[in-house]
C-alpha cells in the first residue's frame, strides 16, 4: 500500500514511501514514519518516528544532535557512514528525547531547518489525514 | 428689463483691479460701436466699442468672433451685455479692455446714467490742453473716419476721449479720426490717431496719437497738441502716447501705435503702408501725460505734419507680456527666455517638404509660448537661439496653438516670418525665470486624465535599468522607469524613453547606486494609463536632477525628516522596487483563468516538470550579425552555397548561428502544457549551447550521445517564467506560453513562499480548508485575489483544478469564499472595479489583467534574457 503523499515542504531529497521499503530489513515497511522535532517526539513514545537532526556530536553508540527546533535529541545506534551535518534518522522514539535508530540518511551540510520544523507541525496537525 | 450695470466697474478696470474675467464679470451698457476696417491683409472688420458702467466709459474691443453680434444688431449702441472673457491689459499706462466673450442681456436699451469716458488724470488733460477749453472738444471726435485708414483710431479714441474731459463723455473716440475739424484740442483727443488730426492736441493728453494717417492733417489747433501729433501724422508718432510708444507712422494716417504693449493692436508697423491698420483696441490711455515724445527723435515741424514721409516706426519697442499676446496684436516684442528648443526636423507632408524647429519661451511675467519657424526661417534662426538666453523678439505671427503637440499654457503659438527679429539681450535678466514649473502632487495624478500632460517633482527611490522594447512598427526604442515619491505618501512610476534613459538615466542610477536620493522635476510627463497611472516622457519633455527649485529644497528635508521610512503607496501598481516578485500559478490555472487572452500577455511562473521534449526541429539558423548589443537572430535562409542571407540586415554571412528552439511539454500537478524555449532558456534546460547540440546531432551523428542528453533533459523540475499569449494562427485562437526564463527549483524558498501562502489562507478563513493554496508571496491581497478569482470567477471549473476538490466540494468552496469575502468586507479593502472585498481595483481579477500585468513590469526590467527571447520568437513565426 503505498500512498503517494504530496508533501508540502519538501525537502532536497526526494522521498517517497517507497524509499522506507529499502530498509526493510529493519523495520516494519507498513508502517510509516511519524515526521518529528523535539516537541513532538514525546507524542509517539514507543511509535516509529523520523527526523532530521543536526548533528552536535558523534560518540560511540550514539549521536547527540539538535532537532529542528533547537531540542537535544541523542540517536542511539552506531551509524555506518561518516556524518554530515544534517542527518535524517527514521526509528522507534524511545523517550522524549531519544530515538533509536534503524535507518541513518545523510542530508548534506546545508538543510533549511525552519522549513522542515514547519513540515513537522503541519504534518501531525492540520493535515495530518494526508500523512498517516 | 430691468438691468443694472455693475457700478464702479470701470473704475476697477482702469484701475488694474479687475483685469479679466476671473475678476469680475461685469454687466456694463455699450454706448457707441464703431466698426474699424483693416487695411491690411487680411481685411478683417473690427469693432470698437466704448462700454460705460453708468458713470464711466471706458474703450473696448471686440473680438473678432463677436463681430457677428453687431452685424445681426444683437449688440449695439444702448446694448447691455456681460462681459464674460475678456482682458485688460495695461501698456503704459494705457488699458485695454479685449472684449472675447459677452453675454448680450438687453439689446435695446437708453443710455443709463451719463457715463464719461474716465481717464487718468484728467487733470494731466487739463493740464495739456489748454485748448482744451472744450471739454467737449470732443466733438471732433470727428470720427469721422478719415481715410480710411484711420481706422485705428486707435484707442485712441479712447484715449482721447479720456483726455479729454471726463466729462465730456463722449468719446467717440472711436471715430476713425475723421477729420476732426477744428481742432479743439480737446477732441482730438481722440483723434489723435486718426487721421493726423490734431489729435495731436488732444493728445496732449492723450499722448497718443500715433501717427496719424494720412497725414490728415492735424488742423491747427492746438500747437500743443500739434506737438504731439505732429510727429504722427503720417511719421510714426512714435512721439507720442508715450505710452503708445509706438506710433507707427500709419501710412494713411493709421496711426497704430505701434507696439503697445497691449498686444492690440497696435502693431502696426504700419510703416508706410497706406494701410492703416486697425488699431485695436486701443484702452483709453490713463494717463495722457503729454509726453514730449523724449524718445522720438524727430518732431517734425507743424508745416510736415500729415504731409511728410512716412517713416517706419523704429522707435525701441515696447515689450509686452507674452499673455497680452493675441493674433489681433499689432507690432509686438517680447522679452524671453528660451526655455526649451526643438531640434531642426525635416518633414514632407502632401504640400511638399521642408524643415521646421521651435523653441518655448517664458517671460518675466510667467507666461509661456512656444516659437516655430519654418524653412528658410528656421536656418536663419536655429543657430541663434540658446536655451536660457533672452530674446527679443518682434513681428512674428499668432496662431491658435495645436494643442497636440504644445503643451505650454497659451491658447496661441507663434511663428515667425522673414520679418520677425530676433535679438539676444545680453543683460542677466534675472526677473525672467529659467524655467516655469507647474507642479502637481503625486496624489493628484491618480485622479487626472490619461494622455494630460503634466510637470511633477519628488524623491526618486528607486530605477531600474535600461531595456530595449521593440515598438508596434519595428522599430527598437529604450525604456528606462524608476519610481517617484513625494510628500503626498504616494510614489509613481515615471518611464523614460529613447535619450532620455542614457542621458539622465545613467546619471540618475549612478546617484541612486551610490545610495543618493536625488531629486528629479519633470516638465511636460504624459499621463498613462498603465495598471494604475504612471508619467511618461514624450518628445518634449525635460528632466531635471537634484534641481534649484523651492519644492526640491522642501522635498529633500521632508525625506530626510520622514519620508525615507514612510511606506509610499504606489498609484502605479508596480512592486516598489523591492525586487521581483512571481506570479505562482498551476498550469492548469492557465486556462482556466484564461491567460493570455487579455490585450496584454500574463507573465506568470510555474514549478513543473519537463515531461517531453521535441527534438526534430530544436533550433533554427539564426543571423550572427550584431545590432547594438544584441545579434540579430532572425532566421536566415541558405544560399545553398554555404552562405546565409539575412533579410533585416540584408546581408549575407559565412557561418551563421544557432538558436534554440524547443517544444516542451510540461506538468505540474495540476495539468499540463506546451510551451516554447528560446536561446537562453535552451541552453539552461539542455545544458549546451545550441550550437553544440546541433553538431551532435547533424554533423557528427552522434545518436547516442544525442540521445543521452535528451534523457537526461526529461523528467527535470524547474521554476518557468512564462510569458502566456493568445495569438492568432490562422484564423484559430492559441494561447501561447514562451519560456523566458528557468530557474532550478530553489526547494527552501519555494517552501517557505507555500508555507506563507498558506499562513495567509488561514488567517483570511478561519475554516481550515484541505488545500494547498496556489498563492504568490506577492501579498496578502494577491493571495485572495488569486483564490477569490476562482472563486469568483469559475467557481466549478476553478476550484476543481486548483484545489484539488471534488466536484461537489468546489461549490462549497466557492461559497465559503464568498461568505468569507463578506465577513471581510469590514477589514479587508474593497475593489472598486468589481465590488468583492480582498483586493484593490488593480488587483481585481475581473479586471484579468493585474497580476499578469505586474508580472510584466518586473519581466521587462530585466534585460537580456528577455530580450533575447523576443526577436527570434517574431520571426519562428515567420517560418
Amino acid at each position: 500500500r503505498r500512498i503517494r503523499v504530496y508533501l508540502p515542504a519538501e525537502t532536497h531529497r526526494k522521498l517517497s514511501p517507497a524509499s522506507l521499503n529499502s530498509f526493510s530489513g529493519l523495520m516494519d515497511a507498513s508502517s510509516p514514519a511519524v515526521f518529528v522535532n523535539g516537541a513532538l517526539l514525546r507524542r509517539f513514545i514507543g511509535q516509529k518516528v523520523r527526523a532530521v537532526i543536526q548533528v552536535m556530536r558523534s560518540d560511540i553508540g550514539s549521536v547527540i544532535g539538535k532537532s529542528t527546533d533547537d531540542q537535544q535529541i541523542v540517536v542511539k545506534g552506531s551509524p555506518q557512514l561518516p556524518l554530515t551535518t544534517y542527518l535524517e534518522v527514521i526509528g522507534i522514539a524511545e523517550t522524549d528525547n531519544t530515538i533509536r535508530a534503524e535507518v541513518w540518511t545523510n542530508f548534506g551540510d546545508s538543510f533549511d531547518a525552519q522549513n522542515y520544523n514547519e513540515l513537522c507541525k503541519l504534518a501531525n496537525g492540520e493535515f495530518r489525514h494526508m500523512f498517516i | 428689463m430691468e438691468v443694472s450695470l455693475t457700478a464702479g466697474a470701470i473704475g476697477k478696470i482702469m484701475s488694474g483691479e479687475v483685469t479679466k474675467e476671473i475678476d469680475m464679470m461685469p454687466v456694463l451698457q455699450v454706448t457707441e460701436v464703431r466698426q474699424i476696417k483693416s487695411q491690411q491683409e487680411p481685411v478683417r472688420e473690427r469693432f470698437r466699442m466704448l462700454v460705460s458702467d453708468g458713470t464711466q466709459l471706458h474703450q473696448g474691443m471686440l473680438g473678432a468672433d463677436l463681430n457677428h453680434l453687431v452685424k445681426s444688431g444683437t449688440l449695439q449702441a444702448g446694448s447691455i451685455v456681460r462681459l464674460t472673457k475678456f482682458l485688460c491689459n495695461v501698456i503704459k499706462d494705457r488699458r485695454i479692455v479685449i472684449i472675447m466673450q459677452v453675454d448680450v442681456i438687453t439689446t435695446k436699451a437708453d443710455i443709463i446714467g451719463h457715463p464719461v469716458l474716465g481717464g487718468k488724470t484728467n487733470d494731466q488733460r487739463v493740464a495739456d490742453s489748454s485748448n482744451k477749453s472744450n471739454a467737449t472738444g470732443f466733438e471732433q471726435q470727428g470720427r469721422s473716419e478719415p481715410i480710411a485708414s484711420c481706422q485705428i483710431n486707435n484707442t485712441e479714441t479712447g484715449r482721447s476721449n479720456a483726455a479729454i474731459s471726463p466729462e465730456v463723455g463722449h468719446r467717440q473716440g472711436f471715430g476713425a479720426g475723421s477729420s476732426v475739424p477744428t481742432s479743439t484740442p480737446s477732441t482730438w483727443a481722440y483723434n489723435n490717431t486718426e487721421t493726423g488730426r490734431s489729435n495731436a492736441t488732444i493728445s496732449s493728453e492723450v499722448g497718443q496719437r500715433q501717427g496719424f494717417s494720412a497725414g490728415s492733417s492735424v488742423p491747427a489747433s492746438a500747437p500743443s497738441t500739434r506737438a504731439y501729433n505732429t510727429p504722427e501724422t503720417g511719421r510714426s508718432n512714435a512721439a507720442f502716447s508715450p505710452e503708445v510708444g509706438q506710433r507707427q507712422g500709419f501710412g494713411a494716417g493709421s496711426s497704430v501705435p505701434a507696439s503697445v504693449p497691449s498686444t492690440r493692436a497696435y502693431n502696426n508697423p504700419s510703416a508706410g503702408q497706406g494701410v492703416p491698420r486697425q488699431d485695436h483696441a486701443r484702452d483709453p490711455p490713463t494717463s495722457y501725460p503729454p509726453r514730449q515724445p523724449a524718445y522720438q527723435p524727430q518732431i517734425p515741424p507743424p508745416m510736415y505734419a500729415n504731409r511728410g514721409p512716412m517713416a517706419r516706426n523704429e522707435a525701441p519697442p515696447r515689450i509686452i507680456p507674452i499673455n497680452a499676446l493675441s493674433p489681433y496684436s499689432g507690432r509686438w516684442t517680447i522679452k524671453a527666455r528660451v526655455t526649451n528648443k526643438a531640434g531642426l526636423r525635416q518633414y514632407s507632408n502632401p504640400r511638399g517638404e521642408g524643415k521646421v524647429f521651435s523653441f518655448d519661451l517664458l517671460d518675466a511675467d510667467g507666461g509661456e509660448i512656444r516659437v516655430t519657424c519654418f524653412n528658410a526661417v528656421a536656418d536663419q534662426f536655429f543657430d541663434q537661439i540658446v536655451v536660457g538666453n533672452v530674446y527679443l523678439i518682434s513681428r512674428g505671427s499668432l496662431r491658435p496653438a495645436q494643442k497636440n503637440f504644445n503643451h505650454l499654457p497659451n491658447d496661441y503659438e507663434i511663428m515667425l516670418d522673414n520679418a520677425s527679429t530676433i535679438k539676444q539681450c545680453y543683460e542677466e535678466d534675472a526677473v525672467i525665470p529659467r524655467h516655469q514649473f507647474h507642479f502637481r502632487i503625486i496624489g493628484d495624478i491618480e485622479s487626472m486624465e490619461n494622455n494630460s500632460i503634466i510637470d511633477v517633482i519628488g524623491i526618486v527611490s528607486s530605477i531600474s535599468a535600461t531595456v530595449v522594447i521593440m515598438r508596434k512598427n519595428g522599430t527598437e526604442t529604450q525604456k528606462r522607469s524608476l519610481q517617484l515619491k513625494d510628500m503626498s505618501g504616494r510614489s509613481v512610476e515615471v518611464t523614460m524613453w529613447g535619450d532620455f534613459c542614457n542621458a539622465e538615466g545613467q546619471r540618475l542610477q549612478n546617484l541612486c547606486d551610490s545610495g543618493g536620493f536625488p531629486v528629479l522635476a519633470v516638465k511636460a510627463g504624459r499621463i498613462s494609463e498603465f495598471n494604475g497611472k504612471a508619467v511618461s516622457t514624450i518628445g518634449s519633455s525635460q528632466l531635471f536632477i537634484d534641481p534649484d527649485f523651492v519644492e526640491a529644497q522642501k522635498l529633500k528635508d521632508w525625506f530626510e525628516r520622514e519620508g525615507k521610512s514612510v511606506p509610499c503607496i504606489s498609484i502605479s501598481r508596480e512592486f516598489t522596487g523591492s525586487g521581483r516578485v512571481d506570479v505562482r500559478k498551476t498550469i492548469s490555472q492557465i486556462k482556466d483563468e484564461k491567460l493570455g487572452t487579455s490585450e496584454k500577455p500574463d507573465w506568470i511562473t510555474v514549478s513543473a516538470t519537463i515531461i517531453y521534449t521535441k527534438f526534430d526541429n530544436f533550433c533554427y539558423t539564426a543571423c550572427p550579425i550584431m545590432n547594438g548589443d544584441r545579434p540579430c537572430s532572425k532566421k536566415v535562409t541558405s544560399n545553398g552555397d554555404g552562405t546565409w542571407t539575412c533579410e533585416k540586415c540584408d546581408k549575407s554571412v559565412d557561418e551563421c548561428d544557432y538558436r534554440y528552439i524547443l517544444q516542451l511539454q510540461i506538468q505540474d500537478h495540476t495539468d499540463l502544457t506546451w510551451v516554447t524555449a528560446f536561446q537562453e532558456a535552451g541552453e539552461d534546460i539542455m545544458g549546451m549551447s545550441a550550437k553544440e547540440l546541433y553538431h551532435v546531432k547533424y554533423v557528427s551523428e552522434e545518436e547516442e550521445k544525442f540521445e543521452s542528453i535528451i534523457r537526461n533533459v526529461a523528467f527535470t523540475k524547474y521554476i518557468f517564467k512564462l510569458k502566456v499569449k493568445e495569438e492568432t494562427f490562422s484564423d484559430e485562437q492559441r494561447v501561447k506560453a514562451t519560456v523566458v526564463k528557468v530557474d532550478k527549483v530553489n526547494y527552501s524558498s519555494d517552501t517557505r513562499t507555500i508555507l506563507d501562502a498558506m499562513d495567509k489562507l488561514r488567517n483570511i478563513d478561519a475554516t481550515s480548508l484541505p488545500i494547498k493554496p496556489e498563492g504568490s508571496n506577492y501579498s496578502a491581497e494577491a493571495v485572495n485575489t488569486s483564490i477569490r478569482s476562482s472563486g469568483t470567477r469559475d467557481p466549478s471549473s476553478v476550484d476543481r483544478r486548483d484545489f484539488g476538490l471534488h466536484a461537489h466540494q468546489s461549490g462549497q468552496y466557492g461559497n465559503q469564499y464568498s461568505s468569507g469575502s463578506g465577513a471581510h468586507g469590514g477589514g479587508a479593502t474593497s475593489c472598486n472595479v468589481c465590488g468583492n472585498s480582498g483586493h484593490v481595483s488593480a488587483n481585481c481579477p475581473s479586471a484579468n489583467e493585474p497580476q499578469g500585468q505586474y508580472m510584466g513590469n518586473s519581466y521587462r526590467g530585466t534585460s537580456g534574457s528577455y530580450g533575447g527571447g523576443g526577436p527570434p520568437r517574431q520571426h519562428v513565426g515567420s517560418y
